[in-house]
């Protein structure tokens, strides 16, 4: 597939890092300084903006299967998209960071009106990142969880942590309720695929993928489920911050709220139904003591700076907190986050990166969720009609990889070593990201 | 500020005042009563002469648009002590004392309500239809009338017309101001023909329906019968005036959204509307408990009175539908407590005002939430929306200065009338335009036995209370007063 990449961001070129060897990638920059980690993949790079039919005629723009703009102008990148769709009728994706805009584009507004935007996709990361944020917290002592089939299956992810009945118990022998799999578990920051051998140790992350009342089951019976998320505390009042502040109000939480600026106080205070905004720092202990911010059933950090952050997550575990969920800017910090022993680390560029991987995925595969930082995958594939049915213990796969969930026409299934697959079944299939080429290779011989 | 200038506003204002009494002079030449039709023909000459009289004083200045705002101020207060002045004419002729006639016109046109009447049987139709008229008049603003009939006040007709209703919000239902006091003037005047009718249709004397639906949608209070609705012995005239005297005291630039633009949401999302009907909800609930348990009355009455009571009260009309100062004391607390709350912004309605009241609960809350969350940014909302900085201080302002006020005059004329009862009582039932107190000025009672002193003192109230304070107050700054002597 060409792909054309305009702008030279974080975003465009961990997308570009992604794909640059499977796919032709073009990236268009305005003219000046280049980063030498762009330089390094193995694209094409041409100066020149965008906005300009001639550049784009120039570089053959029409011949390109996908047009993503990830600049960092939110106006040049709406320009970008417009410019290309006069020349050819390119799939266009367009990053936006601001609030006014995104609405503009992607709410049901603009078609009210004489004409609409011509964008196929619009995407902005700090949008993306609270409805992630906003999925983990509504399930209570999960660390991740991620929707599958339209929420009739889903993917959660535990810690195992002291006195659980699952420590040094192989999987097989830990009694885990009918029609649930344990497709992943992170030990100490890397992630594997179990067999039914392994050993859960202490402080395992492990995946459970299964349907939602097994997984209801399965809370109840191995983690503390029965209180549910009432008080929520939010570090840094940014987009991210009075998005998730918004949503949560909705669902009648209380709120607290700490943000710096005090301008920035004054208009969340005024957006803001019945939330709690305090102005301060927050890497002030005194504040966080007395604001009893440790107190909350979550806490969630996310400012745009990334040692605040950390510094803001480690101040609030030690108060005391019983889950904290921390915003992290540089993918490259992502591992010392965790390191050190944060609960979940989000990050808007990860979850901008699912988004536009699911939409170049080839139309039978689509990457459902990235796990663990994108080293996992949840991948969705339809078996073509010349696939051969066979039981799943007779599959040689060629790579590890579970199959989590089979849609099979309206019913949801959670298969296991006798169930058949058939041709035109809807997989849900958990494999590490160095093994997801092999498994669609599998399918697609 | 410039003499010329104002005389030449208040000239326009007088000569269509003039206009405006000739009204019941008409009414009294259909009854064939001659000597009545000079008695407001007098008024009318009056106000027409003194109207020329400015306008001549004024001839050089004939243009508006550099009216400043003390002297807008001016020009509102003047124009309300004026206009009382010659509506007070035509009652000296029917033998009212000169004070007394001053006293019954500024209730009038205050929409208080409060009378000196002694004896309703001594005076004809056209007295009684002129005191419902100077209310309905003052219900909805003299100065808003104004701006909305006549053009030549032009630009400035923006400046007095916040003068008049300086409420916590300038709301322009239309971007001309003319056309905003015409569509207010329309609602006021549709409500009060389909009150009318109702009541006509539930068996009133037309003539009795007319009056009283004036002094209903004005939140007045004055009617033709000594015993108020009352006399009437009408429950369902009882529930239609308790109807439209809610309607009342809601904002009309609201009940113009709802009634002629067809926004139905719009009267239920606000924050003031609610608020209003939930304080009449509960207490015409608990003043229903005391009557049904205290005064041992039949559960339909008692539900009737007390929801009658409670909105009269509230909304400042002063309306009885049973003599409530023979009541219990618990019952009659809960009736001071509405007086001290009054209307809604932009309404008929006096007092403080049921959105001020509900913002200084808002200002107390958030001192105490404060307390405990010393970082915390608190701003104060109304209908979802923050309360500028500018508009908290005028109201807690306001607040302090009728409470300042109210103490005052409560003091001076407990002090005169050796009473505290009447003082406390008296002083809130006019400065909020309310009307009847209670005790020997309650409904069925009058103020003509009181201390002329007493009555100048209300008399200032009741002026004082319906400009809401800010004219009056700005009169005791002495920048106010420094006149162009080179103007003319």
């Amino acid at each position: 597939m060409d792909i054309l990449i305009y702008g030279t961001t974080e975003m465009s070129y961990l997308v570009a890092s992604r794909l640059h060897q499977q796919h032709n990638i073009t990236i268009l920059h305005d003219p000046g300084e280049l980063s030498d980690k762009i330089s390094n993949l193995d694209v094409r790079i041409v100066a020149g903006s965008g906005g300009d039919i001639a550049v784009l005629e120039q570089i053959e723009a029409s011949k390109a299967d996908l047009f993503i703009a990830s600049s960092a102008h939110d106006e040049a990148n709406i320009v970008a998209c417009w410019t290309i769709k006069k020349i050819a009728d390119t799939e266009t994706i367009c990053f936006i960071g601001k609030a006014s805009l995104y609405k503009n584009l992607s709410s049901p507004i603009h078609s009210r009106y004489q004409s609409r935007y011509d964008i196929d996709s619009i995407i902005w990361p700090e949008q993306l990142l609270t409805q992630e944020i906003f999925r983990i917290i509504s399930v209570p002592e999960a660390l991740d969880v991620e929707y599958l089939a339209g929420g009739k299956a889903k993917l959660f992810e535990y810690r195992i942590k002291e006195g659980s009945s699952m420590i040094d118990r192989s999987i097989m022998d830990c009694k885990i309720p009918k029609d649930i799999l344990i497709p992943g578990i992170t030990r100490e920051g890397k992630l594997f695929i179990p067999d039914g051998s392994t050993t859960i140790r202490l402080n395992d992350k492990v995946f459970f993928i299964g349907l939602g009342p097994a997984l209801d089951s399965l809370a109840a019976d191995f983690f503390k489920h029965e209180k549910k998320v009432k008080s929520v505390s939010i570090i840094g009042g940014g987009s991210v911050g009075y998005m998730l502040a918004e949503k949560l109000e909705r669902t009648n939480k209380k709120i607290k709220i700490i943000e710096q600026n005090p301008e920035r106080c004054e208009f969340l205070a005024n957006s803001l139904q019945n939330t709690l905004v305090l102005q301060g720092n927050g890497t002030d202990l005194e504040l966080l003591d007395s604001e009893s911010i440790a107190a909350a059933d979550v806490c969630i950090c996310t400012t745009d700076n990334d040692e605040k952050n950390l510094l803001c997550s480690l101040l609030i575990k030690q108060l005391g907190s019983k889950r904290t969920l921390t915003r992290v800017g540089n993918t490259q910090n992502y591992e010392l986050f965790e390191h050190v022993g944060i609960d979940v680390v989000v990050s808007p560029t990860a979850s901008a990166l699912t988004e536009v991987l699911n939409r170049i995925q080839m139309r039978e595969v689509h990457v459902l969720a990235l796990i663990e930082g994108g080293k996992g995958e949840v991948l969705r594939l339809t078996i073509p009609d010349t696939f051969k049915e066979l039981q799943l213990k007779d599959l040689k796969l060629s790579a590890h990889a579970i199959i989590g969930v089979i849609l099979r026409g309206h019913k949801v299934l959670i298969p296991n070593g006798k169930t058949y697959l058939l041709p035109k079944d809807r997989l849900k299939i958990f494999t590490m990201k160095e093994d997801s080429d092999k498994i669609k290779e599998f399918f697609f011989q | 500020m410039k003499l010329p200038l104002i005389a030449s506003a208040l000239g326009i204002i007088l000569l269509a005042f003039g206009c405006i009494i000739l009204l019941p002079a008409a009414l009294a030449g259909i009854e064939n009563e001659y000597f009545e039709v000079f008695a407001f023909a007098c008024g009318s000459v009056c106000s027409f002469a003194l109207g020329a009289l400015c306008r001549w004083y004024g001839r050089s200045s004939r243009n508006f648009d550099v009216l400043r705002r003390s002297e807008g101020l001016l020009i509102v207060t003047l124009t309300w002590i004026i206009t009382a002045a010659i509506g007070a004419l035509p009652y000296l002729f029917f033998g009212l004392h000169p004070l007394d006639a001053y006293f019954e016109s500024m209730s009038g046109f205050t929409t208080t309500g409060a009378t000196i009447l002694k004896d309703f049987s001594l005076y004809p139709k056209s007295f009684f239809f002129w005191r419902s008229l100077t209310q309905w008049l003052g219900g909805m603003g003299i100065i808003v009338l104004f701006v909305a009939v006549l053009p030549q006040l032009g630009v400035a007709g923006r400046q007095i017309f916040f003068a008049e209703a300086p409420g916590p919000s300038e709301e322009k239902i239309t971007p001309r101001i003319a056309h905003t006091a015409k569509a207010l003037w329309l609602i006021y005047l549709l409500l009060t023909c389909l009150q009318i009718l109702l009541m006509t249709l539930a068996g009133m004397p037309v003539f009795d329906a007319v009056c009283n639906s004036l002094t209903t949608m004005a939140a007045g209070g004055f009617s033709p019968h000594p015993e108020s609705i009352m006399g009437y012995g009408n429950p369902t005239i009882t529930w239609i005036v308790s109807l439209f005297m809610l309607l009342a005291g809601t904002n009309f630039a609201l009940q113009y959204k709802f009634f002629i633009k067809g926004k139905i949401r719009s009267l239920f999302s606000n924050d003031e509307f609610r608020f209003y009907l939930a304080v009449i909800t509960v207490f015409s609930l608990l003043l229903c408990f005391f009557l049904y348990t205290r005064q041992g009355s039949m559960f339909s009455d008692s539900l009737r009175n007390s929801v009658f009571q409670i909105i009269s009260i509230l909304t400042t009309t002063g309306f009885s539908s049973a003599d409530f100062a023979l009541w219990a004391v618990p019952a009659q607390a809960l009736l001071f407590a509405m007086m001290l709350i009054g209307g809604c912004a932009g309404s008929a309605g006096g007092g403080i005002k049921v959105v001020r009241i509900l913002f200084t609960g808002k200002f107390l809350k958030r001192e105490i939430d404060q307390i405990v969350h010393p970082r915390a940014v608190l701003p104060i909302k109304l209908g979802g929306v923050t309360v500028h900085n500018d508009v908290q201080r005028q109201m807690i302002s306001f607040m302090l200065f009728y409470i300042v006020l109210m103490i005052f005059s409560a003091l001076i004329v407990t002090m005169i009338e050796h009473d505290a009862a009447v003082g406390l009582a008296g002083t809130a039932a006019t400065i909020g335009n309310v009307g009847p107190g209670f005790g020997e000025i309650g409904p069925m009672g009058s103020f003509g036995f009181l201390h002329p002193a007493t009555k100048i003192i209300f008399i200032v109230d009741m002026l004082v209370g319906r400009l809401e304070l800010i004219p009056f107050l700005a009169m005791f700054c002495p920048d106010f007063w420094s006149f162009d002597k080179n103007s003319r």
